[in-house]
């Protein structure tokens, strides 16, 4: 039973989630950038 | 009366407790020297308990637990991960989420740390205060390094989204500057190539690097092309299409194996060429990423100081070149480098808060003890084992003790030296240490295969007197906790002839008066020892001199390969009977093999120690 929740969860859920984020802004952040300078993420000021 | 700040790694690999004093680390223990289990990551209650021992104390003392992780933090890291690998990481779905979303599952990690430190049974646990796994660690980097001010990097797999960061710190604080996030990460990278070539990750990382010098960087530049992008700062992302670990546990895919001419290597399988020259590529790149970020780290912070913790920071032979290049006066490296020392530096991070002072600072001198914060047992406790199991043993004074063991070293003989608080953190130095003569050419050889029953690639590493160091190796600095490699100095270098020699043939060729310590490329992972470190030690490396005419040791842990380093008496007297070492010194008490009756066991000690 939760082998089938989770399944339904990931496809249902999970998956169209990752896709459409993808379109905007990869989570992950995953493409290479041939033109930054640098990959720094600069941190907040506290 | 002290304020009392206990620190906890825990859950996911080298789990232990760290307690500081006022700022100082007073105690701090792996939880493997203790369960026998190597790189143990269960919760660490043995090495809680010795350091509340140490102290003596119990909780109703403690004035805060400090934990090296956000589990919150990281849950939403590894949500993000599973968004964003789908729809192709089901299974690791399926498996990974509800151990995060059930009610003490993951997520509440530091709620189970003051559970489990509850049912100790030691008094009233304080709440448990998280703190980040990267800033743990630059706290253990900075705080006990002996700088008021330093440039400190940080370089590791992962801990819940930062990979790699900077920091600069300033007396009792640590400004973050920058970081890279998961999936980019020069530890990953490091073990995907450990895995592919059939080494454990997470504990395999080391032998790659030991088999670097076998290879040449023939990779590099594919590395360079199609796996990393490295931009001229040091920072970098990595292709995640030839990796495995956003969908699961395996490192690598078949990406990886087109792109490196066939499957991966199978472990314990015969070593080829390719797994040589992959070595020595990613090691080739590792350098340059270390190096480019160490230069980044001088130009953001201006400071002349660099302090490194990290897993990537145990790479001892970037950290040399690191060295070598002269980009800072001076570095510091936390020798508990890997999440052990997260322990430590998140009860660091914690202390200062609470107004500890850092005094040790202006005195030229680190709080790490010498890293010795690990439990002693003194002449009494010996002499009561030793007696117990009806041991053959002699009772020296200190000079007749360093006299002996010094004189059966020049003779050849392999020594077991057991003195002393233990190590913390994964190196032997001269706690818990193998020693032996490293002028004698078979003795790499008779190390590898009849002491650790390791692998035969694998190099030896030197202790030498501080005062000597610089005729034997071309160290611009010092290196007390062996997290720093060298080339043998070129006094001590032997003429070789060409020969076309390659591959593990290398071994055989002799290259310096030291063969034992000189890896194939002449380099070595050198411990420098001064008297104030560790005094007995010192001593004993000073009689060597007085025989033989020679500073150096070789100091290898006192353990068998796949073990965790030695801890009590009977964990030192078993690895001596199990092996072929010659002498053990535990103690004032010096024992011969000879001596020694019929060792006998119930079963194959071989068999159930698990390969690392």
């Amino acid at each position: 039973m939760r082998a089938l929740l989770l399944f339904l969860l990931y496809y249902l859920v999970v998956t169209p989630a990752g896709l459409v984020a993808r379109l905007v802004r990869d989570p992950l952040a995953r493409r290479k950038d041939p033109d930054a300078a640098t990959y720094w993420i600069p941190s907040e000021k506290p | 009366m002290s304020d009392l700040v206990l620190g906890i790694s825990a859950f996911y690999h080298d789990s232990a407790a760290a307690l500081v004093a006022d700022g100082v680390p007073v105690a701090a223990a792996q939880e493997e020297r203790f369960s026998r289990k190597r790189h143990d990551s269960s919760f660490p209650s043995q090495a809680v308990a010795y350091c509340l021992d140490e102290a003596g104390v119990s909780f109703d003392d403690i004035s805060a637990v400090a934990y090296y992780e956000d589990p919150r933090l990281k849950f939403r890291r590894v949500m993000a991960t599973l968004v964003g690998a789908a729809p192709t990481a089901f299974p690791f779905f399926r498996d990974v989420l509800p151990s995060w979303l059930s009610r003490d599952g993951k997520r509440h990690t530091d709620q189970t740390v003051r559970r489990e430190l509850q049912a100790l049974g030691r008094g009233r646990v304080p709440p448990v205060r998280v703190r980040r796994h990267h800033e743990s660690h630059a706290a253990s980097a900075f705080f006990p390094s002996p700088y008021d001010s330093a440039a400190v990097l940080c370089v590791d797999g992962v801990g819940e989204w930062a990979t790699t960061t900077l920091w600069h710190g300033r007396g009792t604080t640590l400004k973050a500057v920058a970081e890279l996030r998961f999936p980019h990460s020069l530890g990953m990278l490091y073990s995907a190539f450990t895995y592919f070539c059939g080494f454990k990750v997470d504990s395999g990382e080391y032998k790659l690097m030991g088999l670097a010098p076998y290879g040449r960087p023939r990779y590099a530049d594919l590395i360079r092309d199609r796996l990393i992008d490295i931009k001229p700062d040091g920072t970098f992302r990595l292709d995640l299409r030839y990796f495995e670990y956003l969908r699961g546990r395996t490192m690598t895919g078949r990406g990886f194996e087109r792109l490196f001419g066939g499957p991966r290597r199978l472990p314990e399988s015969e070593l080829t060429e390719r797994e040589f020259d992959l070595a020595a590529s990613v090691q080739e790149v590792t350098e340059e990423v270390m190096l480019k970020l160490a230069r980044t780290a001088r130009e953001r912070t201006g400071e002349s100081r660099l302090c490194l913790a990290g897993g990537v920071a145990l790479n001892c032979v970037a950290n040399g070149k690191i060295v070598d290049a002269g980009i800072f006066d001076e570095i510091w490296v936390q020798p508990a480098a890997g999440d052990a020392g997260g322990a430590l530096g998140a009860a660091q991070a914690v202390a200062m808060e609470r107004g500890a002072t850092r005094d040790h600072v202006g005195t030229g001198r680190d709080a790490m003890s010498g890293a010795l914060l690990g439990p002693a047992y003194d002449d009494d406790e010996i002499a009561a084992y030793l007696t117990a199991n009806g041991i053959p043993h002699r009772r020296l004074d200190d000079e007749e003790l360093v006299k002996q063991v010094a004189d059966g070293l020049a003779e050849g003989k392999i020594v077991g030296w057991f003195q002393g608080r233990m190590e913390f953190g994964p190196r032997a130095l001269g706690s818990r240490s193998i020693l032996g003569d490293p002028r004698d050419p078979g003795m790499q050889s008779a190390m590898n295969l009849k002491i650790k029953f390791r692998e035969s690639f694998r190099p030896f590493a030197p202790a030498v007197l501080a005062e000597d160091a610089k005729d034997y190796f071309d160290l611009r600095q010092d290196s007390p906790y062996m997290l720093l490699v060298a080339r043998v100095a070129a006094a001590q270098q032997l003429e070789v002839p060409e020969s076309g020699v390659t591959g593990l043939d290398l071994l055989r060729v002799r290259r310096s008066t030291i063969p034992a310590v000189t890896h194939v490329d002449y380099s070595a992972r050198v411990q420098t020892v001064d008297e104030r470190g560790n005094p007995r030690y010192h001593r004993l490396l000073q009689a060597f001199k007085a025989r033989t005419g020679c500073p150096v040791l070789v100091n290898t842990s006192f353990n068998v390969r796949g073990e965790p380093i030695v801890r009590t008496p009977h964990d030192a007297y078993t690895c001596f009977m199990r092996t072929n070492i010659d002498m053990l010194a535990l103690g004032s008490f010096l024992l011969d093999k000879s001596e020694q009756p019929a060792w006998t066991e119930k079963s194959d000690w071989r068999a159930e120690i698990p390969l690392d």
